[in-house]
């Protein structure tokens, strides 16, 4: 009876070994060199992290609506996450996460950023552009040019003067509107006035009548200065005034620092865990321990896999925190199936008729437990408070793959295992009471 | 073990336990954060102290100052700046101080009236909601018990357990806030939800035996209740062992940014395991036994001696 595992058995341990490789492949940080292979280019798998853990910051601003009718206000929040995301991002290249929180809140995330001071003064400016002609008797006189009609806005070094400056392009359908403005006041001997907020951008007069809506600029203290302003420009103006009301900012050193500290922790904790497992339930106790790796794989796996969708989870310290605590609840199917299967060999059973009681007598206590710990993280999750909702995300999946486990992966492992000599003897399960049979 | 029938002893030590935090949460209350409250938050790592830091930072003409250790080596500096928003001339100018001694502003947090106010609202309606849809959920769960106790019973006397782990865990917040300025945020709420949910997890698992038992054996409701206990008695304490173990390894070693809501988890994970051993099911009895009595006090000619 050595190694007389039934058929049906051994199928389930090949599934899981063919899982395992997969989840390992997956869970390795190199996968991307597989996918490759595979001929997915674009399928980086990375647990996203949140701004506590990379550094970074988060900024949150309330958009002013009470002048917007109720139908339109969707609308204008969305006007504000387009504005603020070419503000901050106009490559489009980074990192950086523009949405709504709540209604009438927009959150805006700088991963690694370093001068948040800079970012909230691009972000909070409201970036009216007017055009102003001043005629000879010096009165400013208001225009229907505005922001909008800009097309594009760069900034440059000009050739001639070797100083720093902005020249635009006026949409098309604005062309001909500017070229009557720069006309009339050429024709006044006047000057045009173009203001953003309340800076001066260009204050002068106009020596021909420009037709092909070109212009130009100056007066920057820098390029960057210019660059900033070609920015702001071509993001256009805000279409409702915004305050910062929150601010949140880690340091990257911090954040590494909180990396490493938890997955120090982690592993201690988990390999603690292990010891006391074995210690306590023997030959269970290791088939404990491998559900568990396979149920920490299978959890990286699914923050990985998460990124590749639409709404990728954000690993957070208070995520950690969840992940670490559902360790624990993984664990507590196994001891509940373990202490029942010890019951049904003490009242008589053999070790396999007590570990299928075992297990199927533990599995209302494993079910009514767990859905009372589920319908907290929904609540947690539904509460609406980032970090809140962050270790809600991990806890609830912890807790869900553990139960899938805890029957499936626990269970064949001691299927597997009672059927062989040593795993037939109650003492290697520290059952006490119950004799060895020969 | 009897643990049905020394419940007085239990009740007792809960008590015991409970009342100095109850005291503290009632005399001064808890110490909230920014995150309800609004304010600034500094964290800084460096060679400074305390009273030295406090002194440093006020020249920056901030008023209302506190400076608290984070638990760790690091420092957390608290103000509060109305102006806050777009102008950060305070923090810049903060900033800049920090600089020329040599310290490090390893976080920052600043937070509105309008979002502390949100924070506050959304916490204290995840709390109700949490506790009833428990309610629910155990009421649901039990619906099925035979006689003699009721499914709301169990869900009632869960919630008696859940409300004595809670209160153990603020109380003790209440005194460690009144002594070491620690405060209560986010994360707090998040620590009282599970260990809620810890609390009652744990219940359910003894309330599960005891419906069982119920079924399974013809003797006084009593004493089905001790045997259940006793049955899962080694199942509970292993549970909270490798939770207190992972716990215990995040507070040792996982870094200051989560040390107090470890710290709040292991209070009220261990606070959960006793209750629900020696309160929730003891309760059920009492329960039990007080609506028997009142049954036999209406209806003095039926003797009702089913579970006696």
């Amino acid at each position: 009876m050595v190694y007389n595992i039934n058929m049906k058995v051994k199928t389930k341990l090949y599934l899981i070994l063919a899982l395992f490789v997969v989840l390992i492949l997956i869970a390795l940080p190199r996968e991307d060199k597989i996918f490759s292979a595979l001929g997915l280019k674009d399928a980086a798998l990375k647990v996203r992290l949140g701004l506590d853990l990379q550094g970074g910051a988060s900024l949150t601003y309330q958009a002013d609506l009470s002048k917007i009718p109720s139908a339109e206000k969707a609308k204008a929040i969305d006007g504000v996450i387009n504005v603020i995301n070419k503000r901050v991002n106009p490559s489009g290249t980074s990192e950086v996460v523009v949405q709504t929180s709540g209604s009438d809140r927009v959150a805006v995330q700088l991963p690694g950023i370093k001068d948040i001071d800079q970012a909230i003064g691009t972000i909070g400016k409201t970036a009216q552009l007017t055009f102003l002609s001043i005629g000879p008797d010096n009165i400013p006189e208001a225009t229907d040019l505005s922001g909008n009609d800009l097309e594009s806005a760069n900034a440059d070094i000009d050739t001639q003067s070797s100083k720093p400056v902005v020249s635009f392009q006026m949409k098309s359908s604005a062309v001909q509107k500017f070229a009557d403005l720069t006309k009339k006041i050429n024709k006044e001997n006047g000057r045009l006035l173009i203001i953003l907020d309340n800076e001066p951008l260009f204050n002068g007069t106009v020596s021909t009548p420009i037709t092909d809506g070109k212009g130009q600029m100056q007066g920057f203290k820098d390029i960057k200065d210019a660059q900033e302003t070609a920015v702001l420009l071509n993001a256009g103006a805000l279409p409702v005034p915004i305050s910062l009301v929150e601010q949140r900012a880690v340091g990257a050193t911090l954040g590494q620092e909180s990396i490493q500290k938890s997955l120090l922790a982690g592993l201690i904790g988990l390999v603690s865990v292990l010891i006391f497992m074995i210690a306590y339930y023997r030959l269970a106790g290791l088939v404990a321990g491998a559900a568990l790796v396979i149920y920490a794989l299978l959890t990286i796996d699914i923050f990985k896999l998460s990124g590749i969708t639409q709404s990728p989870i954000v690993l957070t310290l208070a995520g950690i925190a969840g992940f670490i605590l559902s360790i624990g609840m993984a664990v507590d199917a196994n001891i509940l199936i373990f202490e029942r299967m010890k019951e049904e060999v003490r009242d008589g059973n053999s070790v396999q008729a007590g570990m299928e009681a075992g297990f199927k007598r533990a599995w209302t206590s494993i079910r009514d437990s767990n859905i009372s710990t589920l319908i907290t993280c929904l609540i947690l999750y539904l509460s609406g408070i980032p970090i809140i909702k962050g270790f809600a995300v991990t806890l609830g999946i912890g807790v869900l793959v553990s139960m899938f486990t805890a029957i499936t992966i626990s269970k064949t492992f001691m299927q597997a295992v009672v059927q062989t000599k040593i795993g037939q003897k109650p003492s290697s399960y520290r059952i006490k009471g119950v004799e060895d049979e020969k | 073990m009897n643990i049905v029938g020394r419940r007085k002893l239990w009740f007792s030590i809960s008590i015991l336990l409970i009342l100095p935090g109850t005291i503290a949460l009632l005399v001064w209350g808890l110490k909230p954060g920014i995150d309800f409250t609004g304010g600034q938050e500094m964290e800084i790592a460096g060679d400074i102290g305390q009273s030295e830091l406090s002194e440093l930072v006020s020249k920056a003409g901030v008023k209302d100052i506190t400076v608290t250790t984070s638990g760790g080596d690091r420092l957390i500096v608290r103000y509060s700046d109305k102006d806050a928003g777009e102008s950060q001339q305070l923090r810049q100018n903060i900033s800049a101080l920090l600089k020329q001694k040599n310290l490090q502003e390893t976080s920052f947090s600043s937070v509105g009236p309008s979002i502390s106010r949100d924070i506050t609202a959304r916490a204290l309606l995840g709390v109700g909601l949490a506790s009833i849809a428990i309610l629910l959920y155990v009421a649901f769960a039990f619906r099925n018990t035979p006689p003699p106790v009721s499914p709301w019973s169990f869900g009632a006397t869960a919630i008696i357990a859940l409300l004595h782990d809670a209160l153990f865990l603020l109380g003790i917040f209440a005194i460690l806030g009144h002594f070491f300025g620690i405060q209560v945020d986010a994360l707090f709420v998040t620590a009282v939800l599970t260990v809620i949910g810890f609390s009652v997890h744990d219940t359910i698992v003894v309330y599960d035996r005891i419906r069982e038992n119920l079924r399974r054996h013809n003797k006084p409701f009593e004493e089905i209740v001790n045997i259940s206990i006793n049955e899962t008695l080694a199942r509970s304490l292993n549970t909270s062992i490798t939770v207190i173990i992972v716990l215990l390894a995040f507070f040792m070693f996982g870094g200051e940014s989560i040390r107090y809501f470890v710290l709040a988890l292991l209070i009220g994970i261990i606070s959960g395991t006793y209750s629900s051993i020696f309160n929730a099911s003891p309760l059920l009895v009492v329960y039990n036994n007080w609506k028997i009595k009142k049954s036999k006090g209406n209806d003095k000619s039926k003797g009702n001696d089913k579970s006696k």
